[in-house]
């Protein structure tokens, strides 16, 4: 990894502050939070339910924006981008993985893969051979006629895995991947994100209440009540 | 662009394959819609029957003249000296001559008549003509299609085929009681489904004799040389009388009847249609906010990876105006092959009751179907906005 300290890092939150509104009252999830995460690191965030993991991801991914602070992903500033901007540049730089999958049940896992491409100026044929690349990649060559209803909860993953990196995104942002599934397909999906990372050069923010899940990052935050509270390096 | 219109195709294509979570309420919004077309197209398809059989009726070369200021044969009066200073004129009239060099005409009165059948106490108006044996000849496009025409000075009716064929009583060889005396049916005619054929004619004497109308002329029925020659007709006539006689072709005469009557269904057709349409629009409203609901996480899933708010809108009003476009297909269908050639009768010309086809046209389905478009279009583009904020 190159020298952090001349270059500004790939993520960087300065004094983000985050709230919600519940009726006439403010709830403060960040008052002031910093995180910076340089580019092809794997980074697992675990806390407490209720800690604000999913917010801060929500926000990195820019699907929600914070009420203060600056967050800054690539140079860019996302936080003075306006909607629409920020949902461009979200199908461009990134590819999220979420805990239920979130596949459309009516379109096969090919067209559930393609969703993103169909976003990009590419031909049916290219959209179909990187369609085809990406399940090959995340082991489900031949099954892309499959509907995700008749699939194994660690398969439907995978398929998500296939529609977050099918646009060749720089940077992944998983919540709870592996919050749905046994052991063994979570040590199977877990190994897939360390292979994108490692060999694929993704960055990757996962979000995690396992510490097993936790293993395969190379750092672990830990988030509570809003703030990082001590950090641990993987060896 | 080309992105928008892939993103719509296929969030498009996933809301269609996903109408079966939704079965009940999306048919029932597309059979409410069936309903108001059918309502509309049934109205619009009995204004445009009546319309076709008063237009299709009469001849454009056979004129009519009208007495006493009124162009309707109700209420019409030549006295009998106007109608023999007509005749005795040898100066050109337009009109065609026999060999004698008299003019063709009939001479005609209209009587309504109260035709009862046993076991049915209401009663209907029917027009009882009574003519001269000319009129027959009169008549362009009829033909005798039973029996014989009636027979001078007795009391013979010839009876329109669609009278024949709706009102029991009136087969070849029937007596039929009209006012206080009897009458034998000779004959039936046929007049291509025309207004004619909702009419009894029977020989003028007889007529007169049987209701105490001796001497009365409503209306004169001449042989034009040409539908043009009507303008020399006119002017020829212009001061025989001194209320100034109404002349006029038989088909104008027909046709200008059948306006009032066919707008007055439509005036009656069109707001009940629009009422039911403000419900089943109502009713597309809510299935699709339903659908919305139903589909929102799949929307959230699409918006999350770059999918635009243009696509949540144009998938889910497409939805709706496709299952509106189902609703109008089947009631179109169902119009036409329940209302198509419906036999219908309303009061008509001269307040007697006129039989009728409905007609189920491509015009009048046309704009049913528009109707039930319009309520998927209109019920479904609040829906699909509610479907842009959905995250
Ligand atoms: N849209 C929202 N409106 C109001 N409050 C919200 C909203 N989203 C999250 N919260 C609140 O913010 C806090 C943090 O939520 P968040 O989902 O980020 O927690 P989390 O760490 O992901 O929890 P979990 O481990 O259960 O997923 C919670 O108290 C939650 O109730
Ligand atoms: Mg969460």
């Amino acid at each position: 990894m190159t020298d952090t300290n001349d270059q500004p890092p790939y993520i960087d939150l300065k004094g983000i502050r985050k709230g919600y509104r519940i009726g006439a009252e403010m709830v403060s999830i960040f008052s002031s939070l910093d995180l910076a995460i340089a580019g092809g690191e794997f980074v697992a965030i675990m806390g407490p339910s209720g800690s604000g993991k999913s917010t801060l991801l929500n926000m990195l991914a820019g699907i929600d924006g914070p009420d203060g602070g600056q967050l800054r992903i690539g140079g860019k500033r996302l936080d003075q981008m306006g909607e629409s901007a920020r949902s461009a540049w979200r199908a461009h730089n990134m590819g999220i993985v979420f805990q239920f999958y979130n596949l459309l049940p009516m379109l096969t896992a090919a067209e559930n893969v393609e969703l993103p491409l169909l976003l990009k100026p590419l031909s049916a044929r290219e959209r179909r051979i990187r369609t085809e690349k990406v399940l090959d990649l995340v082991g489900l060559a031949g099954r892309e006629k499959q509907y995700p209803t008749l699939m194994s909860g660690g398969q439907q993953q995978r398929v998500g895995i296939a529609r977050a990196i099918v646009s060749d995104p720089g940077l992944l942002l998983c919540d709870e991947p592996t919050g749905d599934l046994d052991r063994k397909s979570a040590d199977e999906i877990l190994a897939m994100l360390g292979f994108l990372n490692k060999e694929m050069g993704k960055t990757i923010v996962m979000v995690t209440h396992d510490p097993q899940a936790a293993r395969h990052a190379s750092r672990t935050l830990h988030l509570d009540k809003g703030e990082f509270v001590e950090e641990r390096s993987a060896a | 662009m080309a992105s928008l219109i892939r993103q719509t195709l296929v969030m498009t294509r996933a809301n269609l394959l996903s109408l079966p979570r939704r079965r009940a309420i999306s048919l029932s919004m597309s059979l409410s819609i069936a309903l108001v077309v059918m309502v509309l197209a049934g109205f619009l398809s009995m204004a445009k029957g009546f319309e076709q059989a008063l237009k299709g009726t009469g001849s454009s070369a056979v004129a009519v003249i009208l007495g006493g200021g009124t162009n309707q044969e109700t209420g019409s009066d030549i006295p009998p000296d106007v109608v023999r200073s007509i005749a005795a004129k040898r100066s050109d009239l337009g009109l065609v001559r026999n060999a004698a060099g008299e003019l063709v005409a009939s001479r005609e009165i209209v009587v309504p008549v109260d035709v009862r059948h046993p076991g049915d106490n209401l009663g209907q108006t029917m027009a009882l003509r009574g003519m001269d044996l000319s009129g027959l000849s009169l008549r362009d496009g009829v033909t005798l299609s039973a029996g014989r025409p009636f027979a001078r000075g007795s009391r013979e009716i010839l009876v329109g085929d669609r009278l024949a064929h709706d009102v029991p009583g009136f087969g070849v060889g029937d007596t039929v009681r009209l006012g206080a005396v009897d009458w034998t049916v000779s004959g039936h005619f046929s007049a291509g489904g025309s207004a004619f054929e909702s009419e009894l004619w029977a020989d003028l004497d007889a007529v007169r004799a049987g209701f105490d109308r001796q001497g009365e002329v409503q209306t004169l029925r001449l042989r034009l040389e040409s539908p043009a020659s009507i303008a020399t007709l006119r002017d020829a006539l212009s001061d025989v009388t001194e209320t100034p006689l109404v002349i006029t072709s038989e088909t104008d005469l027909y046709a200008g009847q059948s306006g009032r009557t066919s707008d007055l269904i439509r005036l009656f057709g069109w707001p009940l249609a629009l009422l039911m349409a403000v419900g089943a629009g109502a009713g597309a409203l809510n299935t699709m906010m339903s659908s919305v609901a139903d589909r929102a996480s799949e929307i959230a899933v699409v918006r999350t990876l770059g999918f635009g708010r243009m696509a949540a809108f144009a998938s889910t009003w497409i939805e709706a105006v496709l299952l509106s476009l189902a609703g109008a297909a089947i009631g179109v269908a169902a119009s036409w092959a329940l209302f198509n050639g419906w036999q219908a009768s309303t009061v008509g010309v001269n307040n007697t009751r006129m039989m009728f086809q409905l007609a189920v046209t491509g015009d009048v389905m046309t704009m049913a179907a528009l109707l039930g478009l319009a309520i998927g279009a209109i019920g479904g583009a609040l829906p699909a906005i509610a479907a842009t904020r959905r995250r």
